[in-house]
């Protein structure tokens, strides 16, 4: 009925303008509060507002708890047996202390005295019984995951000796047992809401922890109101705070616009907004706002390299796409001063994470001179061939990690310099879960992860036990790698474990099974200048217990 | 005649029934041939660490590894007894979901009709009584600068200006009252732009008949011209463009809602499909087309009874007699209702 005959580009290109000079306009009645002064002492009260891109899918507590998103949320409606700080130290929470036997295969804990859930039940080693049970099994048949970390394979079971004493069984050394009770999957719950079906447990108003806050309100897919729970007085000693917190009510809720969640910050109407995009944040600090780039515990962003396909198949190869990457360039393109560039295949706030950046520097010269020895020639295209082959693969951007796309279209720049032809394939994420996860033949994998226990790293390195990940597809070929990864494994000392990992990162990035990039800021957060005494852990999640606002 | 009449109303329902059929089907159908499942690609998320077994495990718990027919078989069979199942993304029933999320979706739909309404007299009207100099062009060209600007950045503008400068509604909560009313501007301004057209074209059409000049001659002012002789025959075309704009609500809310934060069954549609969630699709793919076929239906059975010019020919269609000129049909082409 209407012929559009008016040009559209034209009249988007105004009304971005228009609303460019509107976002100008209400910047300005922006509010700019000073920074609080140090000594600023808390205040009780106040309702604090968090912007969230997502509220996730289900809240079944074993499908949700490592949600990037919900994981906010379940860390303040519950506690953990143990509690790990930015750098990786363990230190009690729920569990005062904990003994091992000498081959790391039995772990007593003995538990705080007093502790209850917020439906009264008591928080005692019968609870935490059935946490670990679930954790470590789930009910599959019922649609419940277990929580995919968590050491099951070595698992026997957990036992109650008495109302604070928990002891574990494990039928091999297991070293990776204590920290995984810090993870984010591993959130205590009542027995009550364990024993509930999954389609009631989805329903978050029944999920009863013993956490600083508890549900009030829940709008699906909008909100989440939290209020403070006033008998609260069993924080992580590591934080040294006492009794209840602070802010009355924390409201979650949930804006998909990333410009609008920050914009609301910016007018006062919110004090944290989550996932900014890197490019904004310097424009946001100049409006005085705060922002945090925790790193948590894990895998930096890096390529697994497949060794069984061409050209991966050569390490000549592999090492010179290692020397061929500018990590600086990546950092000042993509990301802002607040990303920092890997220095080995784990996150060097990993205790056990030692700098190697030497073996995989940016050396173009050296990329050149590899691939020259390893016999690619560069033709009249710039492209190098050998034996008719061109050199060349496909990288698949990880649809699980923001900014993906815009970093391996700068290595495709990078290594097409070197005579790479790089092809770039752009999935969503179930189509990457086809494509790309589990298909052999990819040649390189982007990798995110996060982990507690640098054990973990045992698991992906080759194909030795049922569920191992074999991440560079060497199988069992290399017995260099299956010492490494079964001397890690079996460690029953933590000190001689750090030694081999160590020697392991070192092996893995010299043979140039993996080429490292940056490490990894999965969780961003843009903060109003009147939010105070924020704590982030080890996953790189906030936690408000501590936090109050100034007025 | 009453008899052609009944005919006619019972082939337009059967037909209605068997779109409805077709959309549920045809929602299966898309959403069984795109890769992958939501729940498959929730627990490959790299972070998880699960094996293939743990997956295959939870597949099986929702049926989500049996055939296609098997499936489409189970959930038609709970379809028809009204059981709308349970959404794979949050694990809740789908009924609960639908009914909590469509209280806000029909306010939001009812003030933009509203909006819709009020702009869409207030052009229609001026491009009749301003003055060609004063600025009837401009007023004439207003729908179409409305359909071309994008609902989000109308969307965007209004927040920006009124939510964050003026602070007249916040993005925390959004059911209040300005927050309703300007999500409904930013709907009602694409949708009054088609039903300004019809109106103007008719308004155009019927103010060059006699009477119109007549009645001017008789020294009738423009207000009472309108109301009493232009407004009426030039609704009739615009009641049968209301039907259509169902259809265009239904379809900005989406968009709407999403920019504003609200929690309708926009959102609710935006999720599912972004996560591949089947048993919600499909009530909501269902209810918008009961909703939509209802209101055409109500449309094409109302019109032959509303303007005695319309008779439903042999073909069972409305037809025009011969002997009397009349706008509407011509219309009904113009706008692509055949």
């Amino acid at each position: 009925m209407t012929i559009r005959t008016r040009p559209r580009r034209r009249l988007l290109g105004v009304a971005s303008a228009l609303t460019v000079g509107a976002i100008l306009l209400s910047g300005c009645g922006a509010a700019s509060t000073a920074a609080p002064s140090a000594d600023a002492t808390p205040k009780p009260g106040g309702d604090l507002v968090f912007l969230i891109d997502s509220l996730g899918a289900t809240w079944i507590p074993n499908n949700s708890s490592i949600s990037s998103y919900q994981g906010n949320i379940w860390g303040h409606l519950t506690d953990k047996l143990v509690y790990v700080d930015a750098e990786g130290a363990l230190s009690p929470w729920i569990a005062e202390s904990w003994d091992e036997n000498a081959d790391k295969t039995q772990f007593t804990l003995h538990l705080k005295e007093g502790v209850t859930f917020s439906d009264g039940t008591p928080l005692d080693a019968a609870a935490v019984v059935a946490n670990i049970d679930i954790w470590a099994k789930g009910r599959p048949d019922e649609g419940i995951n277990r929580i995919g970390l968590f050491p099951s394979a070595n698992y026997q079971g957990a036992e109650a000796v008495d109302a604070t004493t928990v002891t574990v069984s494990f039928s091999a050394p297991t070293l990776s047992f204590i920290p995984t009770l810090a993870y984010h999957g591993s959130i205590l719950l009542s027995p009550t809401t364990l024993a509930l079906p999954a389609d009631q447990q989805a329903d978050l108003t029944n999920d009863i922890g013993s956490g600083p806050f508890t549900v009030e309100k829940v709008a699906d897919g909008d909100s989440v109101v939290l209020k403070k729970r006033d008998d609260y007085d069993w924080g992580p000693e590591a934080i040294g705070h006492d009794g209840p917190a602070y802010l009355d009510t924390i409201t979650y809720k949930q804006v998909a616009e990333p410009s609008l969640r920050t914009a609301s910050v910016e007018s006062g109407q919110a004090q944290v907004a989550y996932n900014a995009s890197p490019q904004d944040l310097d424009a946001l600090k100049g409006e005085g706002l705060t922002v945090e780039t925790p790193r948590y515990l894990g895998f930096v962003n890096g390529y697994a390299l497949n060794t069984t396909v061409a050209p991966f198949d050569d390490v000549r190869v592999r090492q010179a796409v290692q020397h061929g990457i500018d990590r600086d360039e990546i950092l000042s393109t993509v990301y802002t001063e607040d990303w920092h560039a890997a220095e080995s295949l784990i996150q060097s706030t990993v205790p056990e994470a030692t700098d190697r950046s030497a073996d995989f520097a940016y050396d173009p010269d050296e990329a050149a001179s590899l691939l020259d020895a390893a016999g690619w020639v560069k033709g009249a295209d710039g492209v190098r061939t050998k034996d008719g082959q061109k050199l060349s693969f496909t990288l698949y951007p990880n649809p699980y990690l923001q900014a993906s796309q815009s970093v391996d279209e700068l290595v495709d720049q990078q290594l097409t310099t070197l005579g790479f032809e790089v092809n770039l394939e752009t999935y969503d994420v179930p189509t990457y879960g086809q494509k790309v996860i589990g298909n052999a033949a990819v040649p390189a994998t982007e990798i995110t992860r996060s982990f507690v226990d640098v054990g973990t790293v045992a698991g992906v390195l080759t194909s030795q036990k049922k569920g191992d990940e074999d991440w560079f597809k060497v199988g069992t070929s290399d017995a260099t790698l299956n010492d490494l990864a079964t001397r890690i494994a079996t460690a029953t000392d933590r000190d001689a474990r750090a030694a081999v990992a160590d020697e392991l990162q070192g092996y893995v990035l010299d043979q140039g099974y993996f080429v490292p990039l940056t490490q990894i800021v999965q969780r961003v957060y843009v903060q109003a200048p009147d939010v105070s005494g924020v704590t982030y852990n080890g996953l790189a999640y906030a936690y408000y217990l501590d936090a109050w606002l100034n007025d | 005649m009453l008899r052609i009449y009944g005919r006619f109303a019972l082939r337009r329902t059967g037909q209605a029934i068997v779109v409805v059929v077709l959309a549920y089907l045809f929602t299966f159908v898309v959403i069984s041939i795109l890769p992958g499942d939501p729940v498959t690609s929730t627990l490959r998320n790299p972070d998880n660490g699960f094996t293939e077994d743990d997956i295959a495990r939870i597949v099986a718990y929702y049926g989500l590894d049996q055939p296609w027919y098997v499936q489409l078989g189970s959930s038609l069979g709970r379809f028809v007894v009204g059981d709308l199942g349970v959404s794979l993304r949050s694990n809740l029933p789908v009924g609960t979901l639908v009914f909590d999320a469509l209280g806000s979706t029909l306010s939001l739909a009812a003030a933009a009709l509203l909006v819709a309404i009020v702009l869409a007299v207030v052009i229609a009207y001026g491009t009749q009584f301003l003055p060609p100099r004063f600025g009837q062009g401009v007023l004439r060209s207003l729908p179409s600068l409305f359909l071309s600007v994008p609902n989000f950045v109308i969307g965007l503008l209004l927040i920006h200006v009124f939510a964050f400068g003026l602070g007249l509604f916040s993005m925390i909560d959004t059911e209040t009252p300005w927050g309703t009313f300007f999500a409904a501007v930013a709907l009602g301004i694409p949708v009054s732009a088609q039903l300004a057209e019809v109106l103007i074209a008719s308004l155009d059409h019927e103010s060059r008949q006699e009477y119109v000049a007549v009645a001017r001659s008789r020294g009738l002012r423009s207000g009472a011209l309108f109301l009493r002789h232009l407004a009426k025959p030039s609704a009739l075309p615009t009641v049968t463009v209301l039907a259509l704009i169902v259809g265009e609500l239904l379809g900005g809310a989406l968009i709407t809602e999403a920019i504003f934060g609200r929690v309708g069954i926009g959102t609710l549609v935006e999720s599912a499909v972004a996560s591949q969630d089947l048993p919600v699709l499909q009530a909501v793919v269902s209810l918008a087309a009961v909703v939509f076929v209802v209101v055409n239906l109500v449309a094409d059975l109302a019109y032959p009874l509303l303007d005695p010019r319309v008779s439903v020919g042999p073909s069972g269609r409305p037809a025009v007699s011969a002997s009397r000129e009349d706008p509407a049909p011509l219309l009904r082409e113009e706008v692509g209702i055949v």
